[in-house]
């Protein structure tokens, strides 16, 4: 795997109004990559997600993607951007007057050429992915919240984007669809090369997926962790970075 | 990208029909912006199909699931036309990602698809809908009673802060709309019946059409049907997107009843300020005939105040409160009824509002006119 970065932030500040989250951030995601982004509740990950998707504007730094400038007011390159990169939202955000089927082949339906058998086709191999294959006339309120995490997943990966956001992708699964979810991502980071973005908490999902994590912190407003997780469990001179890794309560230090 | 570009002029299949055999080089990637053409060839392929399709597979450099479909496709023509498939040098990378899309399992059924029903069964099930939606607009009706008088005994129970929020959202903050519309109103029916009654020299009623008519007709129902646009759509939009996202479930268990929580406080609020609103209403159209009366048609303000007051009783005042108040009744409770009946999400969320408006509007003209005849047994 190449050591280009796809993703640079640098001095990235983020908030809102007079609410600083996190004061000029530095990271290099690389192609090919399962990039995990960590740190306690409240900190700011998912509001960090929104701004690497452009969703939010930077109070100052900028975001690169793919070598582009991520500018939110430039159509023509934040398309090419948006064409690169699928967001999975926490809530699932499957359009409720919509089935499976036609959320899936929405974006395939709108960005390609395939034809209407062919669609399906592909609309059922991707939820086949997801392991929820024969619900394509299922509504969404007619599934179950984890369900609907896959669904949302499956959307998607309905373009095969080279970069992939997940916002906490396995919270609220069972243990057998989250580790069934990290097979996937893994298997989808091998065979397609998708580099993976990935806000979550879950510690067993994080060392088996992760290959780089950071850890962002509320106090410091800053990157306090950047590397293998694997190393930072035990080897980490931050004392948080342990706890959190050892998943041990604050009030036992 | 630099490749995407070649791509397109070359594309990633050379087909070869030979005698016996037909041969297939599949090259470069297949992805989502190759695929479909690839797939226009292959069903462009002139039938019949010799015994043998052979595909070489060996030159592909990168395939993902939307390449896979060529594979599908492939087999799905061996097997109509009976011939013999021969998948050659399949590089690794494409074996690993048809083993991780299981191609060779059966694939499962999608499922009934959604049935659309015929006009009869369309038709059936609305009435079914529309019987259900009565039994269970009944049953609100009936609970909201029940709760609006077990306030009489433990007013305490009332949530006043929110009844104090509503009566703003309902009654203040619809005062400019309000105040506009019947300014407008009283304005345009002084000059329409200004043309009329000054053939007759009878330029002074029409203080008495303005106020008479605003009074125990138009200014209720205009109010009404303001406010129904304003708030009723507003009380369904908030109590649907509650129902959506568990707020009124999170209440349910915490012990409130959400009569008591969401809707009392929206309905007693209505009741409050709609005969007001209606009040002011008139106020307004009164001033907006003045308007004319006094520009137009040479009457002095004490001439035309002193008619209008001489028009004007007491009993057509308080009908037009009461109305009112009914009106606001009928409003509120349609709204939070139908914000109690969203199910599922944002499309849900839409249809009850727009129900709101249009059964609020409707349950007060039906209602306007039962009134109507009613008074005129009454009170001949």
């Amino acid at each position: 795997m190449s050591q280009e970065a796809v993703i640079s932030a640098r001095g990235l500040t983020m908030g809102f109004g007079d609410l600083i989250l996190m004061e000029s951030l530095n990271f290099d995601i690389h192609s090919g990559e399962i990039f995990v982004i960590l740190g306690g509740s409240g900190c700011g990950k998912s509001t960090l997600l929104k701004h690497l998707v452009g969703l939010y504007k930077p109070m100052a730094g900028k975001i690169t993607i793919a070598g582009m400038v991520l500018d939110p007011d430039n159509d023509d390159s934040f398309k090419r951007i948006l064409s690169r990169i699928g967001v999975m939202y926490q809530g699932g955000a499957l359009f409720s007057s919509m089935t499976l089927g036609e959320n899936v082949a929405l974006p395939i339906t709108e960005y390609s050429n395939l034809k209407g058998a062919a669609v399906e086709e592909l609309v059922s191999l991707k939820l086949r992915q997801v392991g929820l294959e024969g619900f394509e006339h299922h509504l969404p309120e007619e599934l179950s919240g984890g369900m609907k995490k896959r669904a949302a997943i499956a959307r998607a990966l309905a373009l095969n984007p080279e970069i992939l956001f997940l916002d906490e992708p396995s919270a609220g699964l069972d243990p057998i669809s989250s580790a069934e979810l990290d097979t996937l991502i893994l298997r989808l980071n091998r065979t397609l090369g998708t580099t993976f973005v990935v806000v979550t908490h879950e510690l067993s999902s994080i060392f088996t997926i992760a290959e780089r994590v950071i850890m962002l912190d509320k106090e410091t407003k800053s990157i306090i962790a950047d590397g293998d997780p694997h190393e930072l469990k035990n080897a980490s001179d931050h004392p948080y970075v342990r706890q959190f890794f050892n998943r041990q309560p604050e009030m036992e230090r | 990208m630099s490749d995407s570009a070649s791509m397109t002029t070359t594309p990633p299949i050379t087909i070869e029909h030979t005698p016996g055999q037909l041969s297939l080089t599949l090259s470069g990637v297949l992805d989502l912006r190759t695929t479909p053409e690839v797939l226009d060839q292959l069903a462009h392929i002139h039938k019949p199909l010799p015994k043998l399709i052979r595909a070489d597979l060996s030159a592909i450099t990168g395939m993902d699931d939307c390449g896979a479909l060529v594979i599908f496709q492939l087999r799905r023509m061996a097997e109509k036309h009976g011939c013999e498939l021969e998948l050659a040098g399949t590089p690794a990378h494409v074996r690993d990602l048809l083993a991780f899309l299981r191609v060779d399992d059966p694939p499962r059924s999608a499922g009934a698809k959604r049935p659309r029903p015929g006009i009869m069964t369309r038709f059936g099930m609305k009435t079914i809908q529309v019987w259900d939606q009565s039994g269970r607009h009944v049953s609100f009706v009936g609970e909201v009673t029940v709760t609006l008088l077990s306030l009489l005994r433990h007013p305490g129970r009332l949530r006043l802060g929110d009844t104090v929020l509503y009566m703003q959202r309902v009654g203040v903050d619809a005062l400019p709309i309000v105040g506009l519309i019947s300014f407008l109103l009283g304005l345009i029916m002084a000059f329409m019946s200004a043309v009329q009654l000054q053939q007759f020299g009878a330029n002074i009623y029409v203080a008495s059409l303005v106020a008479l008519a605003m009074v125990r007709e138009l200014g209720p129902i205009m109010t009404a049907i303001l406010v129904a646009g304003r708030s009723g759509s507003a009380f369904a939009a908030e109590i649907g997107t509650m129902k959506v996202s568990e707020e009124v479930d999170a209440l349910v268990t915490m012990g409130f009843r959400p009569a008591m929580f969401l809707v009392a406080p929206k309905i007693i609020a209505s009741v409050l300020v709609v005969p007001l609103l209606a009040m002011y209403s008139n106020i307004f159209a009164i001033a907006g005939g003045l308007l004319i009366g006094v520009t137009t048609l040479d009457l002095t303000v004490n001439a035309y105040m002193a008619q209008t007051m001489s028009t004007l009783t007491i009993f057509d005042i308080n009908w037009g409160l009461f109305k009112s108040a009914i009106f606001a009744v009928l409003i509120s409770t349609v709204g939070c009824f139908k914000g109690y009946q969203v199910r599922g999400g944002a499309a849900s969320v839409g249809k009850a509002t727009t129900s709101a408006v249009v059964t609020g509007i409707f349950l007060v003209i039906l209602v306007d006119s039962i009134l109507a005849v009613i008074l005129r047994y009454w009170r001949p």
